[in-house]
């Protein structure tokens, strides 16, 4: 199987005052996605999933290993690598209007090509649901919509890879199930490959082909698993599946049972 | 309907407080209790002010110092924004010019008008200098502070988007952090009027300085209250044409 994005014996060790080995957050994870596939990576809060997520975005290095994409070293932020992240409205831009947010990534195209350009992000923004927002501003919008604003944004980056760093977290429990359908429904229209980063189950189940789970400091991986969920999902059937009920009880169990050696001495 | 009503309100008693000072000093130069050569009464002074500009003497010290204090004021804000920016992101250049700034930004200014005068004559560039001088430093601080304290989110996505440096300065940087320049261009603002003010004292050519110390040495003191209010209107006027800028270029603070 070729591999689009991948983790090649990452460890991540952060400098620790007072401490001469450092802070190891990650150690020797090797992980990786192939073109197309939506992969989420679960852990618990704390455990550092957004550091993998960054190194895979080019934005911190690798202390050891190597991310890896089309079987290139990352160093830099490459193109065609977006990250979503969790605070979109600190990662939307306050002075521009909703369609000039879209346009960003597509500014250094020669002006000839702006007014096809501006059409082009006009479409992303109606698929995502903003159509009549373009001349409004980020904060004039509500906190679902802006991260519909910053997803069209991403989509003018023409990803072959996104990076999504718990990006419904910060929105009611409605509208996070509507922004998943929608990434899900671009994921299925693009077909790029979707790296998740989510302390939510259910979401990483609904979401992804495989999830990856995460154990506790130092944070190594626990488990691949399979979802094996028909598509399209559904948030009502595909929630109520046996299967998913039963990925659900196996995750959150593994998530729970932080140290299985001590709950097996009890 | 009930913000409107409650903005008329605001606005109503910030009027009240300027009008009881004077009414009170009204009527106690109209009681004779202060002695009106020295401190005459308010409805005087505005028949000065009514003279001055009615036979346009008030326009040419007015538009000399206003000459002055723009020039010296866009020279400062350039500066304070380019050397902050400079500053903030680049350690090489942090490291070359903070102990300079630190040493240069607690002197009082008034203190170096002398000594510009010793150096560079009495004249426009002089003053100019001074105005530099007082509001480069609240610009710069600022400056520097915005944009170090700008989320890293934010600089973040402009490197997922592979954008570069100078791009990332001046689509990304400077728009973000221009609540926080323009925070220090608000003291800047004052702090470059007093200055300018002082140097025309000082150097006694023209300008509404020179007229208020002027008027002051002849004992023409209604004429010479009459320049200070000259003086409190244009203060005034500069931080309401400040605030029009502000609330154009920012709408969004507070608001993210």
């Amino acid at each position: 199987m070729s591999e689009r994005l991948g983790f090649d014996h990452v460890t991540k060790i952060f400098e620790a005052p007072g401490s001469d080995t450092g802070f190891v957050a990650f150690d020797d994870i090797t992980l990786e996605a192939s073109p197309s596939e939506f992969l989420a990576i679960v852990g618990p809060s704390g455990c550092g999933k957004s550091t993998l997520l960054k190194m895979a975005a080019g934005l911190m290095p690798p202390t050891r290993g190597r991310v890896l994409l089309d079987g290139k070293p990352v160093f830099d932020p490459p193109p065609g690598v977006v990250y979503l992240f969790q605070q979109y409205a600190k990662s939307l831009f306050a002075w521009r209007t909703v369609i000039d947010n879209v346009m960003f990534p597509l500014e250094a195209a020669p002006r000839s090509q702006r007014n096809e350009l501006r059409e082009k992000c006009r479409d992303y923004l109606k698929q995502v649901g903003l159509s009549g927002f373009e001349d409004s501003y980020p904060w004039q919008l509500s906190g679902g919509m802006q991260q519909r604003v910053a997803i069209a944004r991403a989509l003018a980056a023409d990803p072959q890879v996104l990076l999504l760093d718990e990006p419904f977290s910060a929105v009611d429990a409605l509208t996070r199930m509507e922004l998943q359908s929608l990434v899900l429904q671009l994921w299925e229209r693009r077909k790029f490959t979707a790296i998740l980063v989510t302390h939510d189950v259910e979401e990483a189940i609904f979401l992804a082909d495989r999830v990856a789970v995460l154990g506790a400091k130092p944070t190594a991986l626990k488990e691949i698993i399979d979802v094996g969920l028909p598509r399209p999902r559904d948030q009502l059937t595909t929630r109520e599946d046996p299967r998913f009920l039963k990925l659900r009880h196996h995750l959150t169990s593994l998530l729970l049972a932080r140290n299985p050696a001590h709950v097996a001495a009890v | 309907m009930s913000q409107r009503s409650e903005v008329y309100r605001t606005s109503l008693l910030g009027l009240l407080s300027p009008a009881i000072v004077l009414s009170v000093w009204e009527s106690a130069g109209a009681l004779g209790w202060i002695n009106p050569i020295l401190l005459p009464r308010p409805s005087q002074i505005v028949w000065s002010l009514v003279e001055l500009v009615a036979d346009g003497a008030v326009f040419p010290p007015l538009l000399y110092t206003i000459a002055l204090f723009v020039v010296g004021y866009a020279i400062a804000s350039i500066l304070g924004i380019a050397i902050g920016v400079a500053m903030a992101t680049s350690e090489t250049l942090y490291g070359l010019l903070e102990p300079l700034v630190e040493i240069l930004r607690p002197i009082p200014k008034s203190a170096l008008v002398p000594v510009l005068f010793l150096f560079l004559g009495i004249g426009k560039t002089t003053m100019i200098t001074v105005v530099v001088l007082a509001a480069v430093f609240p610009v710069l601080i600022s400056t520097f502070q915005g944009v170090r304290g700008l989320d890293p989110v934010l600089l973040e996505t402009a490197r997922t988007f592979q954008v570069s440096r100078m791009r990332t300065i001046f689509s990304i940087i400077l728009p973000a952090s221009l609540p926080m320049i323009l925070a220090g261009m608000r003291v800047a603002l004052g702090l470059g009027l007093v200055l300018v003010i002082l140097a025309e004292m000082l150097a006694g050519e023209d300008g509404i300085g020179f007229r208020i110390l002027d008027l002051q040495r002849a004992f023409q003191i209604r004429e010479m209250f009459a320049w200070i209010f000259v003086l409190v209107a244009l203060g005034g006027g500069l931080m309401m044409l400040f605030d029009l800028i502000e609330r154009t270029l920012v709408p969004w603070r507070g608001k993210t």
